[in-house]
């Protein structure tokens, strides 16, 4: 997200700074950003209200969209080690690079280039925190558009947030964001359930 | 052997597929939701389904539902943020033959998938 997102949302998110002193009515007030523009559920509704739900949905739609960046960046960064490695295996091949201290080397490097691979793949997995932070926000915004659509029944106006919804979890208490800490508890929960079912 | 991943993150699918690459697993079709999962599904070859719990259209325990009214013994692994037992126990219930809490290693996606197979 750069930093006219970032603004964009912020101005978004809180009370409008002041506005200007312009008498005829102004076509298009605050320029949105391309970038913002496109993601869906970034405008706000007709009647102004669910704001705050249009720029939640926007900050998870953007993190994902940024999160993919930072994936396309690393799977990037394991071709060119892939690349690397194949190099070194050709160099390797060479008369002259038979001499032991050489050897030797390559080895290293060729070690070194494993571990940067297994720190890639190690990056890549550590991404999951997105989908985590995002299904946290939905269960954020599934209580925001329950507050809004009961004002709406009460004062009988306005619109109801939209119904297509990805379903939430029940309770986002038990989710962490250390891997597998859930592991040996739903592990647990299947074997009881598979004995039961035997038995 | 083709896995059929369902999840309306494109960022989890990708790790996923990762995950999968690694382990030896490259055919893969996907589907961001249960709808485009069954989709996928009746387009056939798919030996196995790894699928998301909240989706957007058709939840993922929906999907399952609906793919064990017509095939009962395809291999299903859940992963998802659900972590409560009620939640494992009534996705078991539907269908899923294991399941996984996110956020995982790849270890565990590996056994996972392994024992299914198995």
């Amino acid at each position: 997200m750069d930093q006219s997102e970032i603004d964009t949302l912020l101005a978004g998110g809180t009370k409008s700074p002041k506005k200007p002193k312009i008498s005829a009515p102004v076509k298009d007030p605050v320029p949105v950003p391309p970038v913002l523009a496109a993601e869906p559920h970034a405008e706000p509704k007709a009647d102004g209200s669910g704001h705050v739900i249009s720029e939640l949905d926007t900050v998870t739609a953007v993190t994902e969209r940024e999160s993919n960046k930072v994936m396309d960046q690393l799977d990037q960064i394991g071709q060119l080690v892939n690349r690397q490695q194949l190099l070194i295996t050709e160099i390797m091949a060479h008369e002259g690079a038979q001499a032991p201290d050489i050897q030797k080397v390559v080895h290293e490097v060729m070690s070194a280039g494993k571990e940067i691979q297994d720190k890639v793949f190690e990056a890549m997995d550590l991404m999951q925190f997105q989908d985590i932070t995002r299904q946290k926000l939905e269960r954020i915004l599934h209580h925001l558009r329950q507050i809004h659509d009961y004002i709406v029944d009460l004062l009988g106006t306005g619109l109801k947030s939209e119904s297509q919804r990805p379903s939430i979890s029940h309770t986002i208490a038990q989710t962490g964001t250390t891997p597998d800490e859930n592991k040996a508890h739903a592990d647990a929960v299947i074997e009881a359930f598979k004995s039961k079912k035997k038995g | 052997m083709k896995i059929l991943i369902v999840d309306d993150s494109s960022t989890m699918r990708r790790i996923i597929i990762n995950t999968l690459s690694r382990i030896g697993y490259t055919d893969v079709v996907e589907g961001d939701n249960g709808k485009s999962g069954l989709e996928r599904l009746g387009q056939g070859g798919v030996e196995m389904i790894i699928t998301d719990w909240n989706m957007p259209e058709m939840d993922g325990l929906e999907f399952v539902k609906t793919v064990r009214v017509q095939n009962p013994v395809i291999p299903i692994l859940m992963v998802t943020t659900n972590a409560a037992k009620e939640d494992i126990v009534e996705a078991l219930q539907a269908g899923v033959n294991n399941y996984v809490v996110k956020p995982f290693t790849p270890e565990t996606l590996k056994e996972k998938i392994e024992s299914l197979l198995g």
